[in-house]
């Protein structure tokens, strides 16, 4: 039972995660922690409700320089960068960032990516743990002109503080809280920590990071990007801002929890070595106005169009009970017939069904949450099937003996707040 | 995550391979969860539990206990019928991380009893959870 932590990677913030007794588990190559003494549960409820800081610092940044970068983005991101803003009328900008996919050339997904602006022919993109290097030669091999790729693997620190009291709790880092958060739309970021950045966004004792309101938890939040020699002050920091308001640390079970019931896919699970389908995630390819074509050419895209592909949907059940994602496991029609697999299956602790209806225990009672509800949680996730289905269809997931009647949905857990209005979310 | 000197794990009860403990109350057997199973586990948010009057071979599943994350079967540590299953466990089944050993599982009318005894004792299992 003992992990080998002399063959794992490690993060800036091992050392915190062992002295907390975390029930620590390999991800991505490294040594994490996957819930601290608190419990899983807590740690997703705490992000629901009050706060919860994960230490993701396992991710891979690499930034993009030179004149060649923004078509060698627009080659190889699936998101067209010119209509991506302001609901695909506008350009990518400096201090605003975007979520898409890096394809192969045939039409499986190397990676998911979080692209953002630093500034002219500047740009930082934030990949899976472990993937820098191959997203980096990736990069490499298609460039055109004049291209500088860095590699910031294991030289930051990575922080995501997630939950609807982020903002309030961040206010205590800044000097001048108001001109960092006032109006900060989703989706954007500011401070620049890389060599030629000019925008430095600095916390009151100094500190430089990129504070982005990104995240993986489908809630209201940020994720801090800073120099790695800063990262365990950064940390202490904010748990000490965090403790009037209920803030705990989290850990990756949490953290999968929440993104499942928030239907965003987990790179090398529901995403792949696959022909990306049609899936909810659809809004990452360029469509046209007709919905036929894409408005530019990319690495992936002949063969998305010429291929047969399959279907990827999120489901809910009526319970926690859950089945093993991968291969022993099935997803079966009403009639029987086995349709495909099943790709995430885990528990969202916030929700659960009332007469059929998912309800939150951040849903308003005006909006049918029961008073005091204690939500029992539901099983949640991603199936891939090799039909369309309709929202509300049943589908049973079958593992042995074992049969689970879930549904399919368009959304899991109601109520998320990562959109929520910076204004609303400052107020207490 | 506990280390194996912070574990609870009581000298007056058995225990088996899988982590399940028995305990004698009368003719019957009392069946639980050990305190490492439940670290390990975290926390437990439903349990699936067999009906009154079942019967089960020595080291078959007789239930299943599900963390956020994954599921995991619960085995017999002796054959016999299920006589009562500590229905709390459905509103509640975080009382199984609480305290592992109040709150039992099943309890079962023993085919053997000698299947009893044949279970890990306390140093035995401590043994195993080292090794």
């Amino acid at each position: 039972m003992m992990t080998e932590t002399e063959e794992l990677k490690t993060t800036v913030l091992h050392s915190y995660h062992l002295e907390q007794s975390a029930n620590m588990a390999e991800f991505g190559g490294y040594d994490m922690p996957l819930w601290y003494p608190s419990g899983t549960k807590a740690e997703h409820l705490a992000v629901i409700t009050q706060a919860g800081l994960f230490d993701t610092s396992h991710m891979a940044v690499i930034t993009v320089e030179g004149s060649g970068t923004f078509d060698l983005l627009q080659h190889s991101f699936s998101k067209d960068l010119l209509r991506c803003q302001n609901r695909g009328g506008a350009t990518l900008t400096e201090g605003r960032s975007v979520y898409g996919l890096l394809l192969n050339s045939d039409g499986t997904v190397l990676d998911d990516a979080i692209i953002g602006q630093l500034g002219e022919d500047r740009y930082m993109i934030v990949v899976n743990s472990g993937m820098g290097s191959a997203v980096g030669a990736h990069l490499r091999e298609l460039a055109q002109g004049q291209v500088t790729i860095t590699d910031y693997s294991d030289k930051l620190g990575k922080i995501d503080l997630q939950g609807p009291a982020s903002a309030r709790i961040l206010e205590n880092l800044f000097s001048d809280p108001d001109s960092v958060l006032t109006d900060m739309a989703y989706f954007s970021f500011k401070g620049d920590i890389f060599p030629g950045g000019s925008a430095a966004l600095e916390l009151k004792d100094g500190t430089r990071v990129i504070l982005s309101r990104t995240g993986y938890t489908g809630e209201f939040g940020f994720e801090l990007f800073t120099e790695k020699a800063k990262a365990l002050n950064l940390w202490q920091m904010i748990l000490a801002a965090g403790q009037p308001f209920g803030l705990l640390p989290c850990g990756l079970a949490a953290r999968d929890s929440l993104r499942a019931g928030a239907m965003l896919p987990l790179s090398h699970q529901d995403i792949g070595n696959w022909i990306f389908g049609y899936t909810p995630w659809s809004f990452v390819l360029p469509w046209d106005n007709d919905g036929e074509s894409w408005t530019k050419s990319f690495v992936g895209a002949q063969r998305l169009l010429q291929s047969e592909r399959d279907y990827t949907y999120g489901f809910a059940g009526y319970d926690p009970r859950k089945i093993s994602a991968g291969s022993t496991s099935e997803v079966k029609a009403e009639d029987g017939t086995t349709i495909g697999k099943v790709l995430t299956c885990t528990t969202d602790m916030a929700i659960g069904r009332v007469e059929e209806r998912i309800v939150s225990i951040a849903t308003p009672v005006s909006k049918g949450r029961p008073e005091a509800y204690q939500p029992r949680g539901l099983s949640c996730g991603f199936v891939r099937v090799d039909r369309p289905c309709l929202p509300g269809e049943l589908v049973w997931l079958v593992e042995g003996k074992r049969k689970l009647k879930v549904e399919i949905r368009k959304s899991i857990r109601p109520d998320r707040t990562a959109r929520a209005p910076m204004a609303q979310m400052r107020s207490s | 995550m506990k280390e194996i000197e912070e574990l609870n794990i009581p000298g007056d009860i058995y225990y088996s391979k899988e982590h399940e403990w028995a305990a004698k109350d009368g003719d019957l057997i009392k069946i639980g969860i050990s305190d490492y199973a439940q670290d390990q586990l975290g926390d437990i948010v439903f349990v699936e539990l067999p009906e009154p009057g079942a019967s089960f071979e020595r080291n078959e599943e007789f239930g299943t206990l599900e963390s956020v994350k994954a599921v995991s079967e619960i085995y017999l540590p002796v054959s016999g019928e299920i006589v009562a299953v500590n229905t709390e466990l459905e509103d509640a089944p975080e009382l199984l991380n609480e305290d592992p050993y109040l709150n039992w599982i099943v309890e079962v009318r023993p085919n053997d009893i000698d299947q009893y005894d044949e279970l890990l004792s306390r140093d035995d299992y401590l043994a195993m959870l080292k090794g």
